[in-house]
């Protein structure tokens, strides 16, 4: 049966990844649970699809004008992806720092600040905060562009401190107006003439030009500042050093991680955990892996109470799904019609709806989206021709004595290569029932889509329609 | 479920991309509409003549029939201050009846939150398209969005009829279990069954309908078509929602495409209006046609770019057909930046359909008090 | 300006910008070009390959040097008759037949341009397949003087050659680095002498071989340094056997000797083209912006790589995807990112 090893690592790959086959989980089990999480943790060559190819057979993501293919483009990085949790904390800030398309018309540029997450989101908060603050897409974003030495524009500097480190109640307005100050010049290159392409969604006359970040010293306010009771002529990197000094940032930090990557609700075993993270946030310097090799390490993480605690967002939904399906994995016409099921489900990847991201957790769900939700993944998981799920039909038959299976042991068969997934009685007795339709199940000489692979299929649809599988 | 056949309905058409105005209801008694459009003006023989200054695009002969019938009211210079020509910034605005700041809930999501605050009908608001529009996102509030109405729901790729009812079985199982276990699970389970009944009584629809009117084969005539099903149903539905384009986005070619997009619109709204008079129910349902902004004045020599200030209409036969509002100035003195000047805030509008037809409480979904046209009959 | 750099025998001079951005589904403007061709009459066909959202208007658009915007053709997405979904790259025969290859739907389309002010369809032919004939994603294209066609059968690793109706003559070539051997290969060009040259893209040089597919030379290796490339798209070779490449991976042109040696590199250097101008005439605000900006601009580091460079530069090329020449020594570089071709004059 189902070894606690390997129930564990499947959990940490859905937290740290998008969920696992069963080729991947025997990979991460050979590391060991802490070998895994250090590779995990250190991403070396993702081995994604290569750029070159996606630009030859998809024009749309060579220029990356038009958010579907922006967002497929980013979809096949998930799917392709061998570093996983590159990924998954790219999405990670993605939702924190939420920096939407919608008013930028400039995914090149949006698409440069995942990268920068890619670079910077598992290093150093402060390192991370002052790329963030010379990151294009957010100056336009928060309207750093219109924040002059000569007249404050304040969104940036307040959402820096409320929506990025400290949260509200840790500092007063006049830090609010300090901190403004302080990012004054900082901008984007030409800023007058991209801010009004981007105000008009200006594709002309040949297409978006990128941006990229440019301080001008004129607009710079460089007097003395006071912030959070230091006095100083400080610029942006020097208000930065002082917001990461502040426990309440460590707090915040702290929770959003577990939250992510923990488990939506946070119990008193939860707040623990959010202060042993904040220790080590102050003892390695700001240094998120080490926060989060925190997490994975405790107790908590690895107990059945952290299982399944988590809903999964779209993302996870359907990247989670393809990487099992092992689906799309060179260039394929009609890809952004997959990646537009994200948002169909709630959540169009580079278009947060809002700075302050989404809606996470239970909110989720909603029968409009629970319909797409159980619809993408069902047809996705049920295609016997996809790799992934072949491969799934060659190990039960491996996994069954004779190459029969009876009905109990192809629901748990299912379960497991799906997850493992732990369902409750009444969902396992439905799907026992279900396979029980046709009697036990012949793998012997099955050939691609036959009837027997079709009741595997079938089975799997209805494993990836359960209420658990909609569970992280 | 309560049938609620009798309530009135909305019906939206958002026109994606940016809706020419100017060559929409043409300005033709105007030297200044010819001399700013060299490539693009509709000539004065060819427009439909609504008086002596002002007529329809020549695409829009069904639309004038409706207006000869006084069902069709015209609202001129539509738009708000501070006029934002980016397409997904504006459309937000207009969706979420907040110009100023980002807002986070659709107007028309709340509007159903009030229609419905018991949440007993899932299908008190339903979209036709792939996508939930924002106007219609609301937290708590669930609203089907309808790629296909005859595959409508779970498992719809489940070829063999058999199989999928035999899954749906299933499914409903699953999600059925024993109450009291943890409140996600719970809520999943809930939303399962609803999704599931939602379903299982938009499937219904097409079968409860029948017409003598035949819808064209393009994309929106079709979706117009669904919502006439869904509507004559008597499901309850209040607020039908789908759109037309993204190609209302002419900034090249644009005679050629707008008279097509025209043309399919006002053949799937004369098709909905005669379907209506079949079923009697004319009298039930109104029609708001929208567009994020307007464009340009000036043409580029091939199309029009992204303006301010637009045309919405409401068309049914509650509607006091007529102009609304006054025609901007095309004037150079009185342009936004080469655009024109929006005389009427889309707000107003969204006031008195909310307050005159939905009969609601407008304030607190609009964000505020706005001045109504008079454009219901009482 | 000129962005050229180390030429010795041969100088091509900047001549103009024609294009802009077309979002639409018709009319003036080209939507993610991949290749021109242009006719004895000079009218000059692009080859409009198209988003997915724009894919209902999968077209080729008609235009001269004057920027007169003369007509389009095809109809958009599908299988049918003059239908597309993922069209490379167009050759023109001795009768003004333009020959239009399609990587998905496997197959050639044929049009007559002769005296029409648009084109006639005329056929499509094609079976896909590993079989000689048969065609796995066709890409480049090139007619030799006799009107016999080559075209580069990308999926298959070789190059075929057919009869002007599609009929099959032979074939060459296999997957790999060696001669002769290819590697998801892209554009074709015949010279003066009837020989074939081959974009080996994904090993990144230029093959040349007989008209019957005896391997001459390879061109090129890996590389951004001079007579180096990156993905390699297309080839032209002019009257005199210089080879012009579209190094579209190092966003650039470079043009060789007959020996394959390096001669020069072109950047781009687009201007604001007559379309375009009349953008401005109605966007004024947005024209006073763009005079006072730097177009031109310095990057940060991690930017700086040629695709991200492009991306920033608007008079850079980016997205070179194709090279063509007409017979008055005129050179056209498609670019797909930018939705316009750039003209060169060859002194």
């Amino acid at each position: 049966m189902i070894s606690n090893d390997t129930a564990l690592m499947a959990h940490l790959l859905r937290r740290a990844g998008f969920g696992a086959n069963r080729d991947e989980l025997e990979h991460y089990l050979e590391m060991g649970y802490d070998g895994a999480v250090e590779a995990l943790l250190n991403p070396t060559d993702p081995g994604n699809m290569p750029d070159d190819l996606i630009r030859r057979y998809h024009v749309d993501q060579s220029e990356l004008r038009d958010l579907p293919g922006s967002a497929a483009y980013w979809m096949y990085r998930m799917i392709s992806t061998s570093c996983p949790m590159e990924e998954k904390t790219a999405l990670f800030w993605h939702g924190l720092f939420a920096t939407g398309y919608t008013k930028l018309n400039q995914a090149r540029s949006l698409l440069n600040q995942v990268e920068m997450f890619r670079r910077s989101g598992l290093g150093s908060f402060e390192e991370l905060l002052v790329e963030l603050s010379k990151d294009p897409a957010m100056i336009v974003w928060l309207d750093n562009n219109e924040n002059h030495g000569a007249s404050i524009n304040e969104n940036y500097g307040r959402e820096l401190l409320e929506l990025f480190s400290m949260g509200i109640g840790n500092y007063t307005e006049e830090d609010v107006k300090e901190c403004a100050r302080a990012f004054t010049g900082w901008t984007l290159g030409n800023a007058e003439y991209m801010a009004i392409r981007a105000a008009k969604d200006s594709i002309w006359p040949y297409g978006r030009i990128a941006w990229h970040f440019d301080y001008r010293d004129e607009d710079h306010d460089d007097g003395e500042k006071t912030f959070l009771g230091e006095t100083g002529r400080f610029n942006g990197e020097d208000i930065i050093a002082i917001i990461v000094k502040q426990e309440a940032t460590a707090r915040f930090v702290a929770t959003r991680l577990f939250q992510f990557f923990g488990a939506d609700e946070i119990t008193e075993a939860g707040e623990k955990i959010i202060e042993e993270m904040m220790a080590t946030y102050f003892s390695s310097g700001y240094q998120i892996r080490d926060m989060l090799r925190t997490l994975f390490h405790s107790g908590f993480f690895k107990s059945e109470e952290a299982r399944f605690a988590r809903v999964k967002g779209p993302v996870e939904m359907v990247v989670g799904a393809v990487r099992m399906a092992g689906n799309y994995r060179d260039p394929y016409l009609g890809i952004e019609s997959v990646s537009n099921t994200m948002f169909y489900m709630g959540q169009g990847l580079l278009r947060p709806p809002t700075v302050e991201g989404w809606h996470e957790g239970a909110e989720w769900i909603d029968s409009g989206v629970l319909v797409e939700r159980v619809n993408f993944v069902a047809k996705e998981l049920s295609n016997v021709s996809s790799p992934g799920v072949r491969s799934i039909i060659d190990r039960l038959e491996a996994g069954a004595d004779q190459g029969v299976l009876d009905p109990s042991e192809l629901a748990d068969g299912c379960l497991d290569l799906l997850g493992p997934l732990q369902v409750s009685d009444e969902t396992r007795s439905v799907l026992v029932e279900y396979a029980s339709r046709h009697g036990d199940l012949d793998l012997n000489g099955h050939q691609p889509g036959d009837q027997a692979e079709q009741q595997v299929g079938n089975m799997l649809r209805l494993v990836a329609a359960t209420r658990e599988y909609q569970l992280a | 479920m309560t049938t609620t056949k009798h309530e009135k309905s909305l019906i939206v058409i958002q026109l994606t991309g940016g809706n020419d105005y100017l060559n929409t209801v043409v300005p033709y008694g105007e030297g200044k509409y010819y001399d700013s459009r060299p490539a693009i003006n509709i000539p004065q023989d060819k427009v439909i003549p609504i008086d002596g200054r002002y007529g329809f695009n020549p695409s829009m002969g069904p639309i004038k029939a409706l207006w000869d019938e006084g069902k069709v009211a015209v609202i001129n210079g539509i738009g708000y201050e501070n006029p934002n020509r980016s397409h997904f910034r504006s459309m937000d605005i207009w969706h979420t009846a907040e110009p100023d700041s980002i807002g986070k809930e659709g107007w028309l999501g709340r509007a159903i939150r009030d229609l419905d605050p018991q949440s007993e009908n899932v299908l008190t608001g339903i979209n036709f398209g792939r996508g939930l529009p924002r106007a219609l996102g609301c937290p708590g509030v669930s609203v089907a969005s309808v790629g296909d109405l005859d595959t409508y729901g779970l498992f719809p790729d489940v070829q063999d009829e058999e199989l999928r009812m035999f899954t749906l079985e299933a499914f409903s199982r699953m999600y059925g279990g024993a109450a009291g276990r943890d409140p996600v699970m719970e809520l999943l389970g809930q939303t399962g069954q609803d999704a599931l009944q939602g379903a299982d009584v938009l499937r219904t629809a097409p079968a409860m309908y029948s017409s003598t009117v035949e819808y064209a084969p393009d994309a929106l005539s079709q979706n117009i078509k669904s919502i006439s099903q869904v509507f004559h149903a008597g499901l309850g539905a209040r607020v039908l929602y789908t759109q037309h384009g993204p190609q209302f986005d002419t900034h090249s070619g644009q005679l050629a495409t707008h008279a097509k997009l025209w043309g399919e619109l006002s053949g799937a709204v004369s098709c909905l209006m005669d379907d209506m008079k079949e079923h009697g129910t004319e009298d039930d349902a109104t029609i708001l046609i929208f567009s994020e902004f307007g464009r340009r004045i000036k043409d580029n020599g091939s199309g029009s770019d992204h303006g301010s200030g637009g045309v919405a209409f409401l068309i049914g036969g509650a509607v006091n057909g007529g102009m609304y509002g006054e025609y901007p100035s095309l004037a150079e003195a009185e342009q936004v930046e080469g655009d024109l000047r929006s005389n009427n805030d889309f707000r107003s509008v969204y006031t008195g359909i909310l307050e005159d037809w939905l009969e609601l409480d407008a304030a607190p979904i609009v964000n505020g008090q706005f001045e109504k046209f008079d454009i219901f009959r009482s | 300006m000129s962005t050229q750099t180390k030429s010795t025998g041969i100088v091509l001079d900047y001549v103009k910008t024609v294009g802009i951005v077309n979002n639409g589904y018709n009319g003036r403007g080209f939507a993610n070009p991949y290749d021109i061709a242009v006719g004895g009459d000079n009218r000059i066909f692009v080859l409009n390959r198209c988003d997915p959202l724009r894919a209902a208007a999968i077209r080729v658009g008609i235009c001269n040097l004057d920027d007169d915007y003369l007509g389009e053709f095809g109809r958009g997405f599908g299988a049918g008759d003059e239908q597309f979904v993922w069209p490379v790259a167009m050759a023109l025969d001795s009768r003004d037949r333009l020959h239009i290859t399609d990587e998905h739907n496997h197959r050639v389309t044929i049009y007559d341009t002769a005296g029409n002010a648009s084109a006639k369809f005329l056929s499509h032919w094609g079976i896909p397949g590993a079989g000689d004939g048969e065609l796995n994603g066709p890409a480049g294209i090139a007619i030799d003087s006799s009107d016999v066609v080559f075209v580069v059968d990308q999926h298959n690793s070789r190059v075929q050659k057919f009869a002007s109706d599609g009929k099959f003559i032979a074939n060459w070539g296999s997957f790999g680095s060696g001669d002769g051997q290819f590697n998801l290969p892209w554009g074709a060009a015949v010279d003066n002498d009837d020989n074939i040259y081959i974009a080996d893209w994904r090993n990144d040089r230029i093959q040349k071989f007989t008209n019957d597919g005896e391997f001459l030379a390879a061109f090129g290796s890996s590389g951004d340094g001079e007579g180096q490339f990156q993905r390699p798209t297309s080839v032209a070779v002019d009257p005199e056997g210089f080879i012009y490449v579209a190094d579209w991976g190092n966003e650039r042109v470079q043009v060789l000797g007959p020996d394959g040696s390096f001669q020069l590199i072109l950047r781009g250097e687009a201007t604001v083209s007559k379309w375009a101008e009349a953008y401005f005439e109605s966007n004024p605000e947005e024209k006073a912006e763009r005079d006072i900006s730097n177009l031109l601009p310095e990057l940060p580091a991690h930017l700086n790589t040629p695709y991200h460079i492009s991306s920033q530069t608007e008079p850079f090329f980016w997205g070179p995807v194709s090279v063509s020449l007409d017979r008055e020594g005129r050179l056209y570089v498609a670019e797909t990112n930018r939705h316009r071709f750039q003209v060169y004059q060859k002194r």
